[in-house]
């Protein structure tokens, strides 16, 4: 048997982390230099306006046809859906709708607010409501979340001046998640009429009822948005302080120190930690650090799909994976910031996410031992796929080598990776789930193991009814037990290793006040500049 | 001639189609298109709606002939990710490549041409010796690093011109230098080694005895065949940059074709790649066309056969 003496991975991996750095570094000493010259002003402290950078373009303005995570940034800002999302308890409250009741397990009956206007002015109404959610509905109106609300959703009608009735098809639980993350409310008649629905409703103005509202859209450039003077005060979004915000397109983050350096921009998100080290150091920048719903996890292909005879279908192979790789020193060391490890397939904020099964510490012995009872003494080939944190994927191959197994990284970019998993043809990957920023196990549990959908790699099809039954009722505490038992089963037979949850960096200037989300999901109503 | 440039034509189509299809192939093959629309956290439910909603699930040969007929007649189809047609994105993002890209030539031009002649005129001299060393270092510098030095430098502490973006001609002034700074060892090399070679030569001796001298000499007589391999460098050159800026136009976030180029590969926007291959491709063909035409202008011997 092959036996390496493991080194840590802060040691092993300082010559990478030295390389990432290099451009943070030469910012920095550029920056000292110009912080013997008069100090740049930040880009928008002197007129309220906060200019925000965004890595990726955003395509569209309207929520209901974007699927990217800009559009849900943005989406908060100018609009509002019927619920929302509590930014301290992550749980999902009253927005727009004033109260609602399930009158039973598939009927929801809730009151709209009187006092909310759309950006036009007109008032918001029942008939609003019932158009907005009939529209998803509608088989051609090719929103983007219009599959998954059709699989719950069966019917809405007005029931009264301001009441609404959502009729489902089965018990649901995770509606308000839906209602409150992908549903913002339109204007009724706003995709009316319109020839080649899915351009005309994309290009047209939105009339969203946030309490900000579209001023410039120019997609792969800019969108700036104003602050809706009209919006309704009883909102928990009422008042924001910044009157202007911009949002920049640069895609290039080293791009983007500089234009924080500069005054360019005000804040960037989801800074790498060691380029938020150095650069937080430097005069005229500031760092904070957040949580995020998101998690890091190994797949193993225990159902065999990718190879009937593949070696991950023994549970004590999988069992081996899981004590070899060290979660601690990866999160400590390179995922840092506030992550933390994560013993079970959920995010420990995440409602139901309370497992109590098996735990696999870090033990390269323990991992040997299971891997030569399992048959394998000398180890076995494989290769482990990876689309994101590279770092992190050569640590977990570094340490499952060192039990040794002999691993062959693949890192691809996503597109070419999901279309391999897609084909079930991995027998093991890296990745990340973000939950679509929902605390609720549901979100990361039901993708991954609930349904023969192409990223269940479980083939358990008592853990597919457990989790589905879960989703099937609005019972709290029958969720909880259902979760349980679920994330048990997965720990149990290992068909994951929960690696960590991810902490989200941002670089901001200093004069910006922005509480840290506690989901990874800004909410910049929250913003203000402190010494306006 | 008239065969020439409809043998040229005939290599330009079939190269075009070659590249499209095997860029359609990858795609197809490599990659789950529903998948990246959808996200990467996208349920299962979504990525099965646009896998039917875009037509994925048929046939990889329908699919690529269904584009390339309509293409065929001029319709490029729409962007999966911009959702806009093809041809008014490519509109939009090709002014400011083709911009980029004269600035870019002109910087070269100013740099390298003066740099070459100074090093053919006193060979071996410190003026041959910098130029030398000036194109070492611009082959040896990589775009990105120099880039963001340039931003560094005149952007961050000396905050002259603006770190990013493509709204104003300042915007325009370190990426002309980055992207020109690249051209500038090929073209400085060829025009030193080309008029070295024709100083050399015994029709210069000719207009030496018949009283030519200093520019009159150089520009009037030696430059007109020194010129003939640097006007098809320079078109090579152009057709790289008009193609080739993907590292110049993400480090200063300009909306220019490289930029779009890059987005639409990594979210697997097929009908975008495809048609932007097609673009670069015919625009080199047709640059080195260009430049076998104008050296045939300039050089009788070239039009003769």
């Amino acid at each position: 048997m092959r036996t390496r003496t493991p080194v840590p991975i802060s040691t092993r991996l300082a010559p990478v982390l030295m390389a990432r750095v290099l451009m943070a570094r030469v910012l920095m000493a550029s920056a000292l230099v110009a912080s013997l010259l008069p100090l740049c002003a930040n880009a928008g402290q002197k007129d309220n306006s906060l200019v925000v950078a965004f890595e990726t373009p955003l395509t569209t303005a309207d929520r209901l046809y974007s699927r990217q995570r800009e559009g849900l940034i943005l989406s908060r800002l100018t609009d509002d859906g019927l619920f929302y999302v509590n930014p301290e308890s992550l749980e999902f409250e009253p927005l727009a709708a004033e109260s609602y009741e399930w009158v039973s397990e598939t009927r929801l009956d809730v009151t709209v607010r009187d006092d909310v206007v759309f950006h036009d002015g007109s008032p918001l109404t029942a008939e609003d409501v019932v158009y907005t959610f009939e529209w998803v509905l509608k088989e051609d109106s090719d929103t983007s979340r219009g599959a998954v609300i059709q699989s719950w959703l069966e019917s809405v009608e007005k029931t009264g001046p301001r009441k609404v009735r959502f009729n489902l098809h089965l018990p649901y639980p995770m509606a308000f998640r839906d209602m409150a993350i992908s549903i913002p409310v339109r204007k009724a008649g706003t995709y009316d009429g319109v020839d080649g629905i899915e351009n005309a409703a994309e290009d047209r103005p939105l009339n969203g009822i946030g309490p900000y509202r579209i001023k410039e859209f120019s997609a792969g450039r800019e969108i700036v948005i104003e602050r809706f003077e009209d919006y309704y005060a009883a909102s928990p979004k009422a008042n924001p302080a910044i009157e202007t915000m911009i949002f920049r397109v640069i895609p290039d983050q080293g791009t983007q120190q500089a234009e924080l350096l500069s005054g360019g921009i005000d804040l960037m998100m989801g800074v790498p930690p060691d380029v938020a080290d150095n650069i937080s150091h430097l005069p005229g920048v500031k760092r904070k650090e957040g949580n995020d719903i998101r998690i890091g996890y190994i797949t193993l292909d225990a159902a065999g799909y990718s190879d009937p005879d593949s070696p991950f279908t023994n549970l004590k192979v999988r069992q081996a994976i899981n004590h070899a790789i060290n979660r601690e020193e990866i999160t400590k060391y390179l995922v840092r910031g506030s992550a933390e490890v994560v013993d079970f397939a959920c995010h420990p904020r995440q409602f139901g996410c309370d497992g109590d099964g098996p735990v696999y510490a870090y033990n390269p012995e323990k991992a040997r031992q299971l891997l030569a009872e399992a048959g394998y003494p000398d180890g076995f080939s494989f290769k482990l796929w990876a689309y994101r944190e590279k770092i992190i994927a050569e640590a977990a191959v570094s340490n499952l080598k060192a039990v040794g197994l002999d691993v062959d990284l693949r890192y691809v970019k996503l597109n070419v990776f999901s279309k391999v998993r897609n084909d079930q043809d991995m027998g093991a990957f890296f990745a990340s789930y973000g939950s679509g920023g929902t605390a609720d196990a549901s979100a990361s549990t039901g993708v991954h193991f609930a349904k023969r959908t192409a990223r269940n790699f479980s083939g358990d099809d008592g853990l597919s009814e457990t989790l589905l039954a879960a989703e099937s009722t609005i019972d709290t505490q029958e969720r909880k037990r259902l979760y349980r038992k679920a994330l048990n089963r997965i720990a149990e037979q290992a068909y994951w290793v929960p690696m960590f949850s991810y902490s989200q960096n941002y670089l901001l200037s200093p004069g910006l006040e922005f509480p840290v989300p506690k989901d990874g999901v800004p909410r910049f109503w929250q913003a203000s500049w402190s010494e306006h | 001639m008239s065969i020439y440039i409809l043998k040229r034509g005939l290599m330009a189509i079939l190269v075009a189609l070659t590249v499209s299809f095997g860029t359609f192939a990858l795609f197809h093959y490599a990659t789950d298109p529903a998948q990246t629309i959808a996200g990467e956290d996208a349920p299962q439910e979504m990525v099965d709606d646009i896998r039917e909603q875009y037509g994925f699930d048929r046939p990889a040969a329908v699919q690529y002939f269904d584009w390339l007929g309509s293409a065929l007649q001029g319709d490029f189809g729409e962007s999966y990710f911009w959702k806009q047609p093809v041809v008014d994105l490519i509109q939009e993002h090709a002014k400011v490549t083709v911009l980029l890209a004269l600035a870019a030539l002109a910087v070269t031009i100013l740099i390298a041409l003066p740099l070459g002649i100074s090093a053919a005129l006193k060979p071996n001299s410190w003026i041959d010796r910098f130029a030398l060393s000036t194109a070492v270092s611009a082959q040896a510098i990589p775009n990105f690093w120099l880039g963001l030095m340039l931003i560094i430098l005149f952007a961050v502490t000396f905050p002259i011109f603006p770190v990013s973006g493509d709204a104003t001609w300042q915007h325009f002034v370190l990426p002309s230098l980055v992207l020109g700074a690249s051209s500038v060892p090929a073209v400085m090399r060829l025009t030193r080694t080309g008029l070295l070679d024709v100083l050399s030569s015994d029709y210069i001796r000719t207009a030496k005895a018949k009283g030519f001298t200093g520019y009159r000499l150089i520009l009037q007589q030696a430059m007109r065949n020194a010129l003939l391999p640097i006007v098809s460098v320079l078109a090579v050159q152009l057709g790289h940059k008009l193609g080739g800026s993907v590292v110049t136009e993400s480090v200063f976030s300009m909306n220019g074709l490289g930029r779009l180029a890059v987005e639409s590969i990594f979210n697997s926007d097929i009908p975008t790649v495809q048609s932007l291959i097609l673009i670069f491709v015919l625009t080199f063909v047709l640059l080195t066309l260009a430049a076998d035409l104008i050296n045939a202008w300039l050089d009788p011997r070239i039009r003769m056969g």
